[in-house]
């Protein structure tokens, strides 16, 4: 064989071996594993590229010994790591090492390091010398410092898994026969804490679909059978909390969520978690009884609850009375500040804002009262306490807000009552002032015709030829005694007649006079088989007048027509209209006995009555109430039967009606 | 009887001072008063003398004076009667009025009004004691007629003539004139037609 081919099988080796070096060269640096030789008697450690890269260096940036490669070994690895070392090669071979290192640039890596086989059987990795003891070390080294973190943080997250489950009393399982195979085996996994919740032993595997509907509270077992069917057929999800019955007879609460999971859009399995929920559930369980009850009482007592910031008008809780009582819909969703309080009369917000900015301002608690114009148009009263908490922000209040309408309704029920009952004794009193002037009328006019009398006489005794002194001197002893006579009835009728309150203007509206009249009239017309009839102007002004004496003006008036149809029954009719002078005209008609021939005009008089029962006193009173007030009274006979009686009130001004 | 020539007003008022009052202005007018202060003390105590009138109060403690005024009439005690009253109606004067009263006065009243009506009361009363002198008068002379004279003087007054009468009492016509005669002259008649008249007084139904 010639040199020249040698030669040339020589380049072709070298040729190749180079090749197969590049190629080494570059599959570790992609596998991120580089090589070493040590060199047990010089020290000197011989590394390839890639191990350079894993240590931070260059390349052959400079020959390597034991102490180098030391120094770069994390000092707490470091010990432990040629301590190994040193004992394997005493008593044989450590076949791999983890350990950190340093990077020059002061970066921490992990790495493993493995030494393939035991040079003792593998010349190939370590020589040895005649004695057999190696001379020479050789091994890889990997960079496994990415790997390493993610197992850490699998470790952790497992970890915190468990530990996780353990604490929430929640294990997961998963399952991939439960929606491929109908089966009686749901080839399912529990996690321990699943076991833990059911009470069974891990020891004997996942229950069967029969040993697990057992475990379901009998209530509970046939929805949670239909549940499992519909996930198998539909591949669909859950989240179902059952009851279970566990093998000591305890019952818990445990919620079951499941999901299907989809890879490339084939189904694989469920995963799921299932939960101890027992405390959660009985807690709840009081709580909605518990609001139940609240809810209840709320709604009864008209009352509902509410926290919010008057200040910054943020709701934070409003109960579903608390929502009723201004007429929205509590399942409509939450309502916002300013719809409520838009809710609030004009006329009552002004003074309510003015409490609540002070109680605000102060930080002080209120208790208010107003009105509310309520979705459905009806005006109710409302009660609104707040409740402020000096440690929380300015404006935030909890509190009640009540339907008062009930209380206050009744309360002006009874007001009026009062005052119907305080104006009927004024009525009584005034018609016994009636009855007492006539009374007194007749004994003034008993002695007063007796004084004239007497007078007359003493004149003829005077007038007498000769004068009858004597005659004379006794007639007007007694005319000074008739005179006292009267005298003292007019102060025992001045004891009586101490002048009443003088007469209170206010604003009156006649409908409600009108009513109330009718009302108290109510049982003379029944008795009398008479219909009351009122024809009044819609628009009919009110009047300022004497509430009380207009009472009487109309009580006067349909007393009479009421008298006058008191043998034969009848229609009485109230009529009103304004006259373009703005005088307020009412008619009070009957289809009674009708007026007296002569002397309409004289029925107005006092005393004058046609009436067996009469004092002559209604119609003057009623004239000289309806004058006081600057209206006049007047009676007209009907075309058909009775009469009508009509007075006129000026209406109050426009302006400020 | 009292002389007619003395009229009494009786007066009946609860009131003193004017009971007091009317019976001073009646005797102011030379008239006799007597005065009561009810009804009854006037029923018990009086004697009623001709001519005489009442003056009565409307409103009496115990009894009205309008049921008054009908007690009277019912008692055959005729009396005209002027009603004072402190608060007469119209309804209350109209049934006084229809039941016989002379006037009614409101109180009080003109002193020459009252006066007028006490005259005026007393003038009928006194025409009415005539009336009832007359025929007390004719009632006596009438019963002094035989029984023939009254049959044949009720017949006369029916206008029979002598004739008829004769058959029917069954009696010659000359005898007929003679009872004729006889009750002419007893009753004092001038003629026929003033027989007439006295038989309307003393109520004789005439035969058909």
């Amino acid at each position: 064989m010639a040199d020249e081919d040698v030669q040339k099988t020589l380049a072709e080796l070298s040729r190749d071996l180079q090749e197969s070096k590049a190629r080494l060269e570059e599959a570790q640096r992609v596998a991120h594993v580089g090589h070493w030789e040590w060199d047990l008697e010089s020290d000197v450690v011989v590394w390839s590229d890639e191990t350079y890269r894993i240590f931070g260096l260059r390349p052959q940036e400079r020959p390597m010994d034991l102490a180098a490669v030391r120094a770069m070994v994390h000092p707490e690895d470091r010990e432990s790591l040629y301590r190994g070392v040193d004992e394997n090669l005493v008593d044989g071979v450590r076949p791999e090492a983890e350990f950190r290192i340093v990077r020059p640039n002061g970066e921490l890596r992990t790495v493993h390091s493995v030494t393939p086989q035991r040079w003792t059987s593998t010349p190939g990795a370590a020589k040895t010398d005649a004695s057999g003891r190696p001379y020479k070390l050789f091994g890889t080294v990997q960079d496994i410092t990415d790997r390493k973190r993610a197992e850490e943080a699998l470790k952790q997250s497992q970890f915190y898994l468990s530990e996780g489950q353990r604490l929430a009393h929640m294990g997961s399982w998963a399952s991939n026969d439960l929606g491929i195979r109908w089966s009686d085996d749901l080839g399912i996994y529990w996690s321990d804490e699943v076991y833990k919740i059911y009470g069974l032993d891990p020891q004997n595997g996942a229950p069967n679909l029969k040993r697990y509907l057992a475990t379901i509270h009998p209530d509970d077992r046939a929805s949670m059978a239909e549940t499992i069917r519909v996930m198998h057929e539909q591949r669909c999800g859950c989240d179902v909390t059952k009851r279970i019955v566990r093998p000591d007879g305890e019952v818990r609460y445990v919620r079951c969520v499941g999901v299907p999971v989809f890879e490339g859009g084939v189904f694989k399995a469920f995963h799921g978690t299932t939960m101890d929920v027992t405390e959660h559930e009985l807690l709840t369980q009081e709580l909605r009884r518990e609001r139940a009850y609240l809810t209840e009482a709320q709604s009864l007592t008209h009352t509902g609850s509410w926290a919010c910031n008057l200040f910054t008008r943020e709701i934070f809780h409003s109960s579903d009375e608390n929502a009723r009582l201004y007429g929205f819909d509590p399942s409509q969703g939450t309502v916002p500040f300013d719809r409520f309080y838009n809710g609030i009369l004009a006329e009552d917000e002004v003074a309510l804002r003015a409490k609540l900015e002070n109680a605000i301002r102060e930080g002080e608690d209120y208790d208010i009262e107003f009105r509310i114009r309520r979705t459905d148009g009806a005006i109710r009263f409302l009660r609104g306490i707040g409740h402020h908490n000096p440690s929380q922000e300015m404006g935030e209040y909890v509190g009640i807000t009540m339907d008062i309408t009930e209380r206050k309704r009744a309360e002006e029920e009874r007001e009026k009552l009062r005052q119907l009952e305080a104006d009927l004794a004024h009525i009584n009193r005034v018609n016994m002032m009636g009855e007492l002037a006539a009374a007194l009328a007749h004994e003034i006019r008993q002695p007063i015709a007796a004084s004239i009398t007497s007078a007359n006489a003493c004149l003829r005794w005077l007038a007498r030829d000769p004068p009858d002194l004597e005659r004379a001197r006794a007639a007007a002893a007694r005319i000074e005694q008739d005179g006292n006579r009267a005298a003292d009835v007019i102060n025992r009728m001045r004891s009586f007649y101490k002048k009443g309150a003088p007469p209170e203007r206010g604003i009156v509206d006649l409908k409600d006079i009108i009513r109330e009249m009718t009302a108290l009239l109510r049982r003379e017309t029944v008795r009398h088989s008479i219909k009351i009839h009122s024809e009044l102007d819609v628009d009919m002004p009110t009047v300022l007048a004497d509430r009380v004496q207009l009472q009487q003006v109309f009580m006067n008036l349909m007393l009479n027509a009421i008298d006058a149809m008191r043998d034969t029954g009848g229609e009485l009719t109230i009529r009103s209209r304004l006259t373009p002078e703005r005088q307020l005209v009412v008619s009070i008609g009957d289809t009674g006995v009708g007026l007296p021939a002569e002397n309409t005009e004289r029925i107005f008089d006092a005393f004058h009555t046609t009436k067996p029962q009469g004092t002559g006193m209604g119609l003057a009173i009623t004239r000289s109430i309806v004058e006081a007030h600057g209206g006049r009274v007047w009676a007209t006979a009907n075309q058909e039967a009775g009469a009508t009686f009509h007075f006129t009130l000026p209406a109050k001004p426009e302006a400020d009606a | 009887m009292k002389s007619a020539t003395v009229p009494t007003v009786f007066i009946i008022d609860d009131d003193r001072g004017m009971r007091q009052a009317i019976y001073d202005l009646v005797e102011s007018v030379g008239l006799r008063a007597e005065s009561f202060a009810t009804g009854e003390e006037f029923l018990g105590t009086t004697q009623i003398g001709r001519p005489s009138c009442l003056v009565l109060d409307v409103r009496l403690p115990q009894m009205s004076g309008l049921d008054f005024q009908r007690r009277l009439a019912e008692t055959g005690m005729q009396i005209p009667i002027i009603f004072i009253t402190a608060h007469g109606d119209i309804p209350m004067s109209v049934r006084a009025l229809k039941s016989g009263a002379v006037e009614f006065l409101t109180k009080p009243f003109r002193d020459q009004d009252l006066l007028d009506a006490i005259q005026q009361a007393l003038q009928r009363d006194r025409t009415a004691q005539e009336q009832q002198a007359e025929i007390h008068d004719l009632q006596e002379r009438y019963d002094a007629l035989t029984a023939r004279e009254q049959e044949v003087m009720t017949l006369v007054v029916s206008g029979l003539l002598n004739k008829q009468i004769s058959s029917e009492i069954g009696a010659s016509e000359a005898t007929v004139k003679v009872h004729r005669g006889h009750v002419m002259h007893k009753m004092r008649a001038g003629s026929i037609v003033d027989l007439v008249r006295m038989a309307d007084k003393l109520k004789l139904s005439p035969r058909k």
